[in-house]
């Protein structure tokens, strides 16, 4: 059996479209676009061109969008630039957030900026019930996360930022997992900052931007020459910013059709584990969810062994935050919609991608069942 | 060549399980390297709050990359620290001198290899231990020493669970210590000229002291002073704490004694530190307890050979009596720094029998 990649909410295969877009920038139109002389215009040109890609997709101006060095610098350029920016103020966002906003905000809570994380309830979704007494103290930023990354429940986005807009307070949204996936649009709702990520959705690694909305007050957090409208100092990556706009305009354009098909192949999937692992439980399954996750627990097994046991039968999936070394953390997430792991057993998250065949579905229905039902039955002896 | 099975080896990072998983792989087994976290460090390395920087699972991964092996981290420190690291603190606390490496091969390493092994649909478990496991002329496995006398390890595989032998590949036994760091250069090992790592892995500044003051706080009884008497019960002095001593150790005590004075025994109920001449730190006679047998339990006045310490030559001795889940054994010569809490291994020749916990001497 060919090997099974499970793991596209972790990252995705650059496509082959965006590799031909990119190629010329590598090779020949290779000018710093800071530049004056042609081959800076024409650098230039190239890296505005793809930020005005970028900002149509989302619905924004091309001057809104501030590229990064990936989602995860656009996380703490959000929350940072605006705490560092209105220091003092309390930063909020949601207990299940992505360690990028998470870890954020606590460096922002130890520069004096108290934080306040918003509940969520058993399925992953923010509750809106208090967020007027939360807004009313003008917090410095409102941060939840457009779609989670584990267990793939989408927020109340619309209401969350017209909440936040009526409140004055600055929203951001991180995208990073909706982008491609989801209608995310910021004309249409009025999040203050979005951040997005190019290597979720077949583009390049190492490759963010961050949606700025005109008027937003940020502090930048790397200083230098005034790239980016002096918020993010350092010569821009003209390549992967084009590589980011070829892979957004496509998935966006494919978003339709994929999104149906995953949202069958994932179905299909989940059925038959629920039909034949017993007791198995779909987390986050009452919520709305990313077409592409599905994240289930197995009750009294070990929770350290699936992944390994997935990956020795070619199966690539994912738990908790998964540690460089290799070891596996419990997920902060599933803890806090009140799932702690030694009561579930272990969780672990297949998420599904363009390149996902039918074939695979079957092959994995034939062998997950008996590999989960081994798992428990040599657990906890 | 012998039959092609799949083998999950433990993989500490260090020069000799880097080379028993690559002799391993070089004997056609399908191998599957594990490195367990017992003990995380981070406290002690520096900003980073997790583990992942660990030095040891880097190495491990690195030559597990190189084998070309799939790695895995099991992450096994909440069992390590109630199993190994409290009864370390414990033992001290009661006066004893524990030895935590037995104790996590019996309790936690090897038990946790083979379970996890069954899962991952294992045929057998290894490391990289200096000692040998083969079948006897009757077809059952038994361990026995490492041929390097200077590196034999089966002292501290006493405590192995007896089932586990048929199920244990010891890639090592038939090497030497300068025979593997040459296979490890060999195979262009990062670990080829690691040092030989730290006694103990959980006490990273080298002190067992730093360890039992973390734990049982400063102001505990076995780590403040006390009195220093002598066997026939004369004050002569204080110590600053019976857990910072270990049998036979000599120690200069405060109070310029001139005599050479060594330490032959605790009394925790007391705090007395027992010191006396060298000749009253020789022993005839101990009495094991939580006995385990690896090969066939030898019967009252068998003539055995006996390790008390690691890297200590087996002393010869016979069996007083077995009974009730201890044993009296009597050396044939006295032997020195017979250490309650400590390891007593029972060979026969070079055959493992069992072993326990010395509880009493005399």
């Amino acid at each position: 059996m060919e090997p099974i990649y499970f793991d596209y909410a972790a990252t995705t295969p650059v496509r082959p479209e965006v590799r031909e877009a990119m190629l010329p920038l590598l090779e020949g139109t290779f000018g710093n676009p800071s530049s004056l002389h042609r081959w800076g215009r024409e650098a230039k040109m190239k890296l505005e061109d793809a930020r005005a890609r970028i900002a149509a997709i989302v619905g924004a101006r091309p001057t809104e969008i501030v590229f990064t060095r990936g989602g995860t610098e656009a996380d703490n350029l959000a929350i940072l630039g605006r705490t560092r920016k209105e220091r003092g103020r309390t930063v909020v966002c949601s207990s299940i957030e992505h360690r990028a906003v998470l870890n954020a905000a606590r460096a922002a809570e130890e520069e004096g900026n108290p934080l306040h994380l918003l509940p969520v309830d058993s399925q992953g979704r923010v509750a809106l019930e208090g967020l007027a007494e939360v807004l009313s103290a003008q917090p410095a930023v409102v941060s939840v996360m457009w779609a989670n990354n584990e267990v793939g429940t989408i927020q109340p986005i619309p209401e969350l930022a017209q909440q936040c807009a009526a409140a004055n307070v600055p929203f951001h949204s991180d995208a990073v997992q909706a982008i491609g996936k989801l209608d995310v649009r910021v004309d249409h709702v009025p999040v203050t900052l979005l951040s997005m990520s190019a290597h979720k959705i077949g583009g390049p690694k190492g490759v963010g931007a961050l949606f700025v909305r005109k008027g937003t007050a940020l502090r930048p957090l790397i200083h230098g020459g005034g790239h980016e409208r002096g918020l993010r100092a350092g010569t821009e990556d003209v390549a992967g910013a084009v590589g980011f706009a070829t892979a957004a305009e496509l998935a966006v354009k494919e978003r339709a059709h994929q999104c149906e098909r995953i949202t069958r192949l994932r179905d299909r999937l989940q059925h038959a584990l629920e039909a034949r692992v017993p007791d198995l439980v779909v987390n986050a399954a009452g919520a709305e969810r990313l077409p592409t996750i599905l994240n289930v627990s197995i009750p009294g097994a070990n929770s350290e062994m699936l992944l390994v046991m997935l990956d020795l039968e070619g199966i690539a999936a994912s738990s908790g935050s998964a540690c460089s070394s290799g070891g596996v953390n419990p997920s902060h997430v599933l803890t806090t919609m009140g799932i702690p792991a030694d009561v579930a057993g272990p969780s672990v998250r297949f998420s599904l991608g363009r390149e996902t065949t039918e074939k695979q579905i079957d092959e994995a229905i034939a062998i997950l069942p008996p590999l989960m039902e081994r798992l428990r039955s040599t657990s906890g002896v | 060549m012998q039959d092609s099975r799949t083998v999950l080896v433990a993989m500490s990072g260090g020069v000799d399980s880097s080379v028993a998983a690559a002799l391993l792989v070089e004997q056609g087994h399908r191998v599957i390297g594990v490195t367990m976290k017992t003990f995380c460090y981070s406290e002690v390395e520096g900003p980073s709050q997790t583990c992942c920087g660990l030095e040891g699972i880097m190495d491990a991964r690195s030559v597990a990359d190189r084998l070309e092996i799939p790695h895995y981290v099991f992450d096994v420190e909440r069992d390590f620290t109630r199993d190994v690291i409290d009864d370390f603190v414990d033992e001290y606390a009661a006066g004893r001198t524990p030895n935590p490496c037995v104790r996590c091969n019996g309790n936690t390493k090897f038990r946790d290899l083979l379970k996890r092994g069954a899962m991952l649909g294992c045929d057998a478990i290894a490391t990289g231990h200096y000692a040998r496991v083969d079948s006897d002329p009757t077809g059952n496995p038994r361990l026995r020493r490492g041929i390097d006398p200077d590196k034999d390890q089966a002292y501290f595989l006493w405590s192995l669970p007896p089932e586990i032998l048929s199920r244990l590949l010891l890639p090592l036994g038939a090497l030497t210590k300068p025979e593997v760091r040459e296979r490890a250069r060999d195979l262009g090992l990062v670990t080829a000229d690691k040092p030989e790592s730290q006694e103990i892995c959980f006490v990273p500044t080298g002190n067992y002291v730093d360890v039992l003051e973390e734990r049982l706080g400063t102001d505990h009884p076995a780590l403040t002073p006390g009195p220093l008497v002598t066997a026939a019960g004369e004050k002569i002095g204080e110590h600053d704490g019976y857990a910072r001593y270990t049998v036979g150790q000599r120690r200069g005590f405060g109070g310029g004694h001139q005599r050479r004075l060594y330490v032959i025994g605790a009394r925790p109920e007391t705090r007395e530190v027992v010191v006396g001449k060298i000749e009253e730190v020789y022993r005839n006679d101990l009495e094991l307890g939580e006995l385990n047998w690896l090969g066939p339990s030898p019967t009252t006045g068998a003539d055995v050979s006996v390790q008390i310490r690691h890297r200590a030559p087996a002393a010869a001795a016979h069996v007083e009596n077995l009974a009730g889940g201890r044993i009296s054994l009597r050396f044939d010569e006295p032997q020195r720094a017979v250490a309650p809490g400590q390891s007593a291994v029972i060979f026969d020749d070079d055959v493992m029998l069992g072993g326990g916990r010395i509880e009493r001497t005399g």
